[in-house]
Formats: C-alpha cells, sequence, structure tokens
C-alpha cells in the first residue's frame, strides 16, 4: 500500500504522511475507509512502530484521519473548511511557480511579490 | 500501562573510560526509555564495543555510572542480570556441542526459556540445530547466538554488530524480531552496527559515537531534519570561508558553495539566501551520508 524507503533523507514517518494525504486528496483513500494497524505497518516494512505513530498522529492532528477506540484508523469525513486544501493547493502551484520563475529573472524579491500579492489580493472583491 | 513498564530501563551518567592512559570514552550520558530501539553508529574505535560493555556492566566505568533499572550494572542482583540478553560481537559458543545442545545448555541456566519461540525462529532462520557449532558458517553461528540471547526473553537486548554476516533475508526476519520484542513499549533494544541501512530502519534512536564521545544521540527523525547539505548559487563569487552556523564542512567553488550543517532549520533557507545573494537547494541526507559528514 505504502512505499517507504530507509535510505531517504525524508525521515519514514513523512513519507508516510505525504503518502497518506495524496491517497486521500486523489480518492484513492476515501472517507471512512480503515488504515493498516501501526504493528501491521511497522511489521510489513521493518520500521519502528513509533515512526508509524507519529505519522498517524500527525494525520490525526490534520483532521485527515479519525482515531477509533479498539479499531484501525479510519480516514476522516471531509470537514468544509478544510477540505481537499491539498488538492486546491495543488491547482494553483503551476501559477505560483511561474510566479516565481517570472520574479527570479526580473531579479524581484521575494517580499516584493509577497507586497504586490497582498495589493491584488485585496483589489480583487 | 503499568509504573512498572514505564520505567527507565538504563540510565547512564558522564560514563568515561580510560585504558592505558587512554581515553575510550568521555562524557557519556544516556537513557534507553521502554520501546525504543537504539541504534549506536560508529568507525572502528570509536567506542561502540567498550560502551556497550560498561553499560551491561561486565566492565567498570572509570568515572560516572550506569543504571539499569535502578540498580548499579557493576554490582546487578541477579534477577536483574536474567532480564538482559546480550549477543556478542564474537560468539562465546561451545564448539563441539550442536546448535541444540547449546540451546539446551543454555535453557538450563534460565528459569524461563520460551521453547516455542525459539523453534519458529531456529526454523525461520533455517539453522541448522543438528550440526556441530565446529561447521556452521559464521552467518549460522550468529544466529545461534541470537537465539541464545532471546530465549529466556530478555527486557534488554543488546547486540554488538550482529547482522555483520547475515544475508539480507535473515537480517530482515531478524529486523522484524527486534521490532516484535519491542512493539509491547516494555522492552528496550541496543544494537550497534555498520550497516546504517538496516539500523536506519528499525531504529527511533541513534547514538553515534566519535573518538569516545557521543557525537549526536536522540530521535533519528530529528537528526535527520536536522543535518542537511545546501547547494548554494550566487550571481557573484562566494566568500572562501561562508561562515554558516553549526557548518560541518564547506566547499566554496567560485559562485556556487556547498555546505553540510547541523541544527538546521527549514526557516533559515531565506535569510541564507539574503545573507549571500544566493539561491539555495535543501538537499536532504539519509543516515549514511549524515554518518560520513560528520566524520570529514
Amino acid at each position: 500500500m505504502f512505499t517507504l524507503k530507509s535510505n531517504s533523507g525524508i525521515p519514514i514517518y513523512r513519507q508516510l504522511v505525504e503518502q497518506v494525504r495524496r491517497m486521500v486528496a486523489s480518492g484513492q483513500l476515501a472517507p471512512g475507509a480503515p488504515l493498516p494497524s501501526v504493528r501491521e505497518l511497522a511489521l510489513e516494512h521493518t520500521v519502528h512502530h513509533m515512526t508509524i505513530s507519529k505519522a498517524y498522529s500527525q494525520l490525526e492532528a490534520e483532521g485527515l484521519l479519525e482515531r477509533n477506540r479498539g479499531k484501525p484508523m479510519t480516514v476522516a469525513q471531509p470537514r468544509r473548511d478544510q477540505t481537499g486544501l491539498a488538492p486546491r493547493l495543488r491547482q494553483v502551484e503551476p501559477q505560483v511557480e511561474a510566479l516565481v520563475l517570472a520574479a527570479k529573472q526580473l531579479q524581484l524579491s521575494e517580499t516584493e511579490i509577497a507586497k504586490l500579492l497582498r495589493k491584488k489580493w485585496e483589489e480583487e472583491p | 500501562m503499568t509504573e512498572a513498564a514505564m520505567e527507565t530501563i538504563l540510565a547512564a551518567r558522564q560514563v568515561g573510560k580510560a585504558f592505558d592512559g587512554r581515553q575510550v570514552l568521555a562524557d557519556i550520558t544516556a537513557n534507553v526509555a521502554p520501546g525504543s530501539v537504539i541504534g549506536v553508529l560508529g568507525k572502528n574505535g570509536a567506542g561502540k564495543t567498550t560502551l556497550l560493555e560498561i553499560v551491561l556492566g561486565f566492565s567498570p566505568a572509570s568515572s560516572g555510572s550506569v543504571q539499569l533499572w535502578g540498580h548499579e550494572s557493576v554490582s546487578l542482583p541477579s534477577p536483574i542480570k536474567g532480564r538482559i540478553g546480550y549477543v556478542p560481537q564474537h560468539d562465546e559458543l561451545i564448539p563441539l556441542l550442536t546448535g541444540a545442545q547449546q540451546l539446551a545448555l543454555t535453557a538450563s541456566l534460565h528459569r524461563h526459556w520460551d521453547h516455542e519461540l525459539i523453534a519458529r525462529l531456529a526454523k525461520e532462520w533455517e539453522v541448522p540445530l543438528d550440526r556441530r557449532i565446529t561447521v556452521l558458517s559464521g552467518g549460522e553461528r550468529q544466529k545461534v547466538s541470537m537465539l541464545l540471547a532471546l530465549g529466556h526473553r530478555p527486557d534488554l537486548l543488546v547486540l554488538d554488530e550482529p547482522l555483520a554476516s547475515l544475508d539480507p533475508i535473515a537480517r530482515r526476519s531478524f529486523l522484524r524480531q527486534l521490532l516484535e520484542i519491542t512493539a509491547d513499549q516494555t522492552h528496550g533494544v541496543i544494537f550497534s552496527s555498520h550497516i546504517v541501512s538496516d539500523l536506519e530502519r528499525v531504529a527511533n534512536e541513534v547514538w553515534i559515537l566519535r573518538e569516545g564521545r557521543m557525537a549526536w544521540q536522540g530521535d533519528l527523525d530529528a537528526l535527520k531534519e536536522s543535518v542537511v547539505r545546501l547547494h548554494l548559487r550566487a550571481r557573484e563569487p562566494l566568500p572562501q570561508l561562508m561562515k554558516v552556523a553549526h557548518t560541518l564542512h564547506e566547499q566554496v567553488d567560485g559562485n556556487t558553495a556547498t555546505i553540510s550543517v547541523s541544527r538546521w532549520r527549514a526557516d533559515e533557507a531565506s535569510s541564507l539566501a539574503r545573507r549571500f545573494n544566493a539561491e539555495i537547494e535543501v538537499e536532504p541526507l539519509d543516515l549514511e551520508d549524515i554518518f560520513l559528514e560528520m566524520h570529514r
């Protein structure tokens, strides 16, 4: 289900957090879907159980997963205010990348761009 | 969880060791909490084996103290000794016995012995228990050694280079066993290894020894997040001495520089970029690279 690489510079718990996020965002993991237990994942990937529980706790704190007494964790029902923040952010990422590139080529600083962004943000109803 | 289960397994306080006037270990302060798997890393001669022997009370410290479950390690009562399992770097098997005889002998010295666990592991690891120790390969001897250390279900398992002569399949199976042992949050494992990728997998904490001192100790994820390699690209030549805080190693080449740093915080990137008027790429490092950077 997941690909966890030990010889990566990215800590294993972060690899897991990112993969769950992606799978939830893409709908591969639907609301209510159960996650493997900490023990199962730890043994399957031969990684310390704390590594898995750290990832699950972070995802729970983000509201992406729900802890259920005595049962596996499940994907949380999306709440309006945070629904798909990540996928929506991803949608504007190409435009932001283009902006950053253009700004660097024009030797504009991050602060200057932020200022302009704020101005435009306020102008837009 | 009971109070006893949360009890610190091992507490070392300012441990030092000198042999013939040469300081082999200095100022080692460390704890082992229940549920931890601690990986001990260090070059040959960094003091790994000496440290393991001292924490187990096999050899006295020249200074400082080590306590196991609140008892001084040099004078452990035998019930406490019985809570430890140890796999030495060089096994102490009796050559003329078969593996089965060696196991039976060790089992007879313990009040409790998990015959079922040992039978299962022996099968899983394909240990030829009917053969004499003398004819076993290095890897097979190592497996027998591990069975001896696991049979009494120790609360603290200490392994000195246990993986060196195991094939990848046996290594993986053994690592899984370590995780099974610690999953209940009451047991602890300390193991030293040169095979950094194995250690990187199962350890939640690492101790990096360098010339007898603790060069880094703590959470493995925190270590990985704090040691990074920075790649700077500026429009103008960079200074020969970059003087970036917590630099481990730097290489400046005209407009570009590569600097490895410890104690990195992600929010430092933008201020560094401004300071050198440069673009910065932050490269995360795996444990092996971190280890190498610390020894350059």
